[in-house]
């Protein structure tokens, strides 16, 4: 094969995966790259919380997941310190997102699937986890605690 | 009836679709007498299980549609209402778990045997490809039924992914077609299930067999190669793969009907309580992920995974003396058994935390 044949099929070996290439990754890849906006939650009133203890708030809310709306179903862990100290953290275990649980008599966070767990301030203390828990950022209006829940 | 006319007529048919050359290479071909032996059937029986697999696979698709929550309701339908529902499902479900086992037998012959040795390096890489394409299907395919086990196992593996540095966030992401596990999520799953990867993999075993009909079968230790019998490919070697077919057909048939393939609750991304339990074959896997805690995670999800799977591969490059005898490759054969024990240690430690423990 010469030279020039060569390279003639080569670029136009090259053409025809940019031809198809092209529209089918945008087709397949950039849709899923698009981020969602967040959410304000209404969790009810904050007089609701359980004080020096962590509650267990389940949320729903709708999110467009493609072609239909869904709930999301989840929940979080709240704590009311004083009336304006709240703490707000993720149930995702920031190890391999399994939900974790509240142990009232260890006042520990438990993650069931690797053991992993976490102190009241949602430090990891034993483990696989090396990151604390996420903390959700909230705000009280109307007395209603108000968290934002990204997708 | 004498035999003269019905020759012709089958040869005029082989004409007619221009299959006469291919016929009398087909009933030319030769292969060593020593690929019928009982210590060699593993491949046969690959390609049975992987026959098996894809058969089971299309009829299951007669009966699922890939929508969360009817995808639970299709799946039950198909197991418990259709007539030998639970053998389609069975089949597959017991096939893809032997799969995995004899696979390793499979690799653990070659092993010991130095059969990746020249000519045949190119065999041991693209089987080893194989395996590592493999568990692709049962990350993708265990979503499928949309039960908890799924949903939940599904959860976790996406953030093994995401934990990946580098690309492993991005690689989740596509994988999913967004940030949730649902529709969009269990579509890609699908396709990429009963599409993408089953052609990847018939291209992938069609380059494993490429090799073997050109490099040919290792020989018997200690044999002679210049007087190794031969004998026809066809019909021995085929008539004894049918024979295995159909044997492993009634068996996993008959284990299908008596011990019905798991399946769950439906899928319900509230439930705390469901904690998935990893399956046997990533048992090892598992452990290492929390063996190394804090800043070493890395080593265990990503690092030492993958530097297993590229030693597997270049392992024909590794070991290049021409000796196959396993006591004149105890160099090899040492280190190899040392990761197979820690491999099975971490598996028995990883069976002990998630199956016996838990339970006390």
């Amino acid at each position: 094969m010469s030279r020039r044949k060569f390279l003639k099929t080569a670029i136009l070996t090259g053409c025809t995966a940019l031809v198809t290439g092209i529209p089918l990754a945008t087709y397949v890849i950039l849709p899923s790259l698009k981020q969602e906006p967040g959410n304000w939650i209404d969790f009810g009133s904050v007089e609701d919380l359980e004080p020096d203890n962590f509650n267990m708030l389940s949320y729903e809310f709708m999110v467009k997941d493609g072609w239909i709306t869904l709930p999301q179903r989840g929940f979080v862990w709240a704590k009311a310190e004083a009336k304006q100290q709240i703490k707000i953290f993720s149930s995702t275990c920031s190890h391999l997102a399994c939900n974790v649980i509240w142990q009232k008599e260890t006042r520990e966070f438990v993650c069931p699937c690797h053991s992993g767990r976490f102190d009241a301030q949602g430090q990891p203390i034993a483990g696989p986890p090396s990151r604390p828990l996420t903390v959700l950022e909230h705000k009280v209006a109307d007395g209603n605690l108000m968290v934002f829940m990204k997708v | 009836m004498n035999n003269i006319p019905m020759k012709t007529r089958s040869l005029k048919l082989l004409e007619f679709l221009s299959l006469e050359k291919s016929a009398d290479r087909l009933l030319a071909l030769e292969v060593p007498k020593d690929a019928l032996s009982w210590t060699r059937f593993c491949g046969a029986l690959l390609l049975v299980l992987v026959v098996l697999l894809f058969l089971s696979g299309i009829f299951m698709a007669f009966y699922y549609s890939p929508i969360p929550g009817t995808a639970y309701d299709s799946v039950d339908f198909a197991l418990f209402n259709v007539p030998f529902g639970s053998v389609v499902k069975g089949v597959h479900h017991y096939s893809w778990n032997l799969l995995l086992m004899v696979m390793g037998v499979h690799l653990g012959r070659s092993l010991i045997l130095g059969s990746y040795k020249a000519p045949r390096q190119m065999v041991w890489v693209t089987g080893v490809i194989i395996l590592l394409f493999v568990p692709l299907f049962i990350i993708t395919g265990d979503l499928l039924p949309w039960d908890q086990k799924g949903y939940w196992s599904t959860q976790v593996r996406l953030s093994i992914i995401s934990s990946v540095p580098g690309m492993g966030h991005i690689a989740a992401r596509l994988l999913q077609g967004g940030s949730l596990t649902g529709v969009v999520a269990l579509t890609r799953f699908y396709v990429l299930h009963i599409l993408m990867l089953p052609g990847l993999l018939v291209l992938l075993i069609a380059v494993h067999f490429h090799f073997i009909r050109h490099r040919g079968l290792s020989e018997p230790l200690g044999a002679d190669p210049v007087s190794r019998p031969r004998i026809p490919f066809y019909p021995n070697v085929v008539n004894r793969w049918l024979f295995l077919f159909i044997m492993v057909s009634i068996i996993l048939g008959v284990i299908s009907w008596h011990w019905i393939p798991p399946f769950g609750d439906p899928a319900d991304p509230t439930d705390s309580s469901y904690i998935p339990k990893p399956e046997w074959w990533v048992l090892f896997l598992n452990q290492l992920v929390s063996v190394f805690k804090g800043g070493l995670a890395v080593l265990g999800s990503t690092i030492i995974p993958a530097g297993l799977a590229g030693l597997l591969i270049c392992l024909p490059f590794i070991d290049r003396s021409p000796h196959r005898h396993p006591a004149r490759r105890w160099k090899i054969l040492l280190p190899a058994a040392a990761i197979v024990i820690a491999i099975l240690t971490l598996s028995i430690m990883g069976y002990m935390e998630h199956f016996v423990l838990v339970e006390n």
